[in-house]
């Protein structure tokens, strides 16, 4: 019998999974990759830090090269081989050998198409400048790199304030370069909630890192040697030698589509749980492709090298025995580490959740990532967000410089299985003081959300809180001491510390809601039921404390 | 001259900015506090409480995670 041959476009994640899956399940399978890069297999998500030189050298860069594949797996891997036309009928596909310079066609009998996804660069003016890179290869990181140990960048902008663009910006800043990003949106580091997101900001600009939110690039400037020499941002001018495109991605989709093969809402090629697309014995994954979301079951498209892998391994699979897994969708799960700062975030953010019409509560609770007493312990805080008609958790949020990977993952792993905020507070967690707090961060989160739903508290998030102040609506009663009160606090607050609360009676406000401030809620809380005894009933308390106040203090 | 030294390892916050806070208003301009504190949110703190007061941080080190401040105060 002849031997079946499988194509796969594309070879980094999402490409050499399903390649090497496929040939796993089933040896006498001819596994051909064709890629038009020069690299193949390699670690996109590392480029920032080997622009940091935190990782030292190019090729720890590369996974796996393509003589690795062809010698351990028997692997056909063709570098600089573009793909120009897919045949769906003769069941072809048309390349372009780029190192011979020749058009030939190859046929398959099925066919995967990950092609990954480009940075979108729009036509702006100076846009052929030297040193204006994206960066999404090994060859971009290399160039950047380059230009930075030669010790010619003293102002870099970065435009775009994704994870790769906030990652570049750290790694240059390391190197000794005046960063500046410049976003679009009002806010960085999509995915987040407002309050959740300026906190981010406000650390990295007290890192040293100059962040320009809500502006967009209108060009560039250069010198008489046709480098870049500036970036136009509206009527002003800022320096810069360098400039890294990081304002996003697009699918690669126009071979699938001139194949006739369906796109999605997202813009990315659809496929379902299988990873196949429309037509018959050709699939799809990684980047190119769309996602289903978990909550909402919606098309979703994030480009995630851990979802890349997961859906390039299931297309290996189903290639070889039909429908033999599947992938019923992802949460948008995703963490970044920012100079000593850990941000992770699954599932929707509250907005999104209002958006989408759930009946939904929140919190943010600071906690430690160990005990308290133990050497070495860091703060982290959790925004937890539920459905408060049934408990249904929906999303979360953790930000600080402990450990934040662990909890995200309870979540995340929770919400794949539907889970309420009764399971995740009587989860049965591990606990020593070098690994959590006894009550873990996660069911304190719980716990509180509980609490808010139940009605036994009500609380106001930092940014109505902000709103509420301006509008001179409230009055804030900080009960924290006098030495905390005096660092940092609302403006306007008026300070009478917990244990004072019935001896200064006569200074609460009367007449007005009351919202009570502490440092991380905790004292707050229990001062509501003192407040209460005093006659106070128009009580709210302060979500997350002065600690997770990201707006103006005095 | 005097020289005050506070040992607030151990001490979760507010303990130790309220034992600074404390020391400083008995303290005369030229004065130094030194104060150890195991609470890692003091580094910031003390930064802060420093700007505020005017105060000169002379030294902010951190060894075995122990945050050690040394403030004149002006």
């Amino acid at each position: 019998m002849e031997k079946k041959r499988l194509i796969v476009i594309g070879g980094v994640a999402a490409g050499t999974k399903a390649a090497s899956k496929a040939k796993r399940e089933n040896p006498e399978l001819e596994v051909i990759i064709l890629t038009k890069e020069k690299d193949i297999s390699y670690a996109g998500c590392g480029l920032p830090y080997y622009v940091g030189g935190i990782i030292s050298e190019r090729k720890e860069l590369v996974v796996r090269t393509a003589e690795d594949f062809d010698r351990d797996q028997d692997i056909t891997v063709l570098t600089e081989h573009e793909v120009t036309k897919i045949d769906p009928q003769a069941k072809t596909i048309t390349y372009d050998n780029k190192v011979k310079a020749e058009i030939k066609t190859m046929a398959y009998d099925s066919l995967v198409l990950a092609m990954g996804a480009s940075p979108v660069l729009p036509k702006l003016d100076g846009r052929e400048l030297a040193n204006i890179h994206t960066l999404r290869t090994p060859t971009d990181a290399e160039a950047v790199r380059k230009l930075v140990d030669a010790g010619k960048v003293k102002d870099a902008i970065v435009v775009g304030a994704g994870f790769i663009g906030l990652e570049a910006a750290e790694n240059l800043h390391h190197r000794g370069v005046n960063v500046t990003i410049v976003e679009f949106a009002p806010l960085i580091l999509p995915g987040y909630d407002e309050e959740m997101s300026i906190y981010v900001k406000n650390y990295l600009i007290e890192n040293g890192v100059n962040i320009r939110t809500g502006v967009g690039v209108s060009g560039f400037v250069g010198d008489e040697t046709g480098k870049v020499s500036g970036v136009k941002i509206g009527e002003e001018e800022l320096p810069a030698q360098l400039v890294i495109w990081a304002g996003g991605v697009k699918p690669n989709v126009a071979l699938a589509k001139e194949a006739g093969i369906e796109i999605g809402p997202t813009g990315a090629i659809a496929v379902n749980e299988y990873q196949e697309t429309n037509i018959p014995g050709i699939y799809a994954a990684g980047d190119c492709t769309e996602n289903t979301h978990l909550i909402t079951k919606e098309k979703v498209w994030f480009a995630m090298g851990s979802t890349a892998n997961k859906t390039g391994r299931i297309a290996g699979l189903n290639i070889v025995k039909e429908k033999a897994d599947y992938l019923p969708g992802v949460l948008g799960t995703s963490i970044v580490k920012l100079f000593d700062l850990n941000a992770a975030r699954t599932g929707l953010t509250e907005k999104q959740a209002i958006e989408k019409g759930y009946k939904v509560e929140s919190v943010i609770v600071p906690g430690n990532d160990r005990a308290h007493y133990f050497p070495g312990y860091r703060q982290i805080n959790t925004k937890l967000i539920a459905d408060s008609t049934n408990g249904r958790i929906l999303g979360a949020q953790i930000i600080g410089e402990g450990i934040v990977d662990k909890p995200i993952d309870i979540i995340a792993t929770a919400i794949s299985f539907e889970g309420t905020l009764e399971q995740i507070s009587r989860l049965d967690l591990a606990y020593a003081p070098p690994f959590s707090m006894a009550m873990s961060s996660t069911i304190l989160a719980a716990n509180v959300l509980r609490n808010k739903i139940e009605g036994k508290y009500k609380g106001i998030n930092p940014r109505d809180l902000k709103k509420a102040v301006e509008n001179n609506e409230i009055e804030v009663l900080d009960v924290r001491t006098e030495a905390e009160h005096f660092l940092k606090a609302i403006p306007g607050s008026i300070n009478i510390p917990e244990d004072e609360l019935e001896a200064r009676k006569d200074e609460i406000p009367q007449n007005k809601r009351v919202v009570i401030a502490c440092k991380v809620g905790k004292r707050a809380y229990l001062s509501q039921h003192r407040l209460r005894k005093l006659g106070c009933n128009d009580l709210r308390i302060m979500d997350g404390g002065i600690d997770c106040y990201c707006y103006d203090l005095n | 001259m005097a020289e005050y030294e506070i040992n607030a390892r151990g001490l979760q916050c507010p303990g130790p900015i309220v034992k600074l806070f404390n020391q400083s208003k008995t303290a005369e301009p030229g004065d130094i506090i030194k104060i150890e504190v195991t609470d890692q949110g003091f580094k910031k703190d003390v930064m802060a409480w420093c700007k505020k007061t005017g105060c000169d941080l002379v030294e902010l080190k951190e060894e075995n995670n122990v945050i050690s401040a040394t403030i004149k105060k002006n």
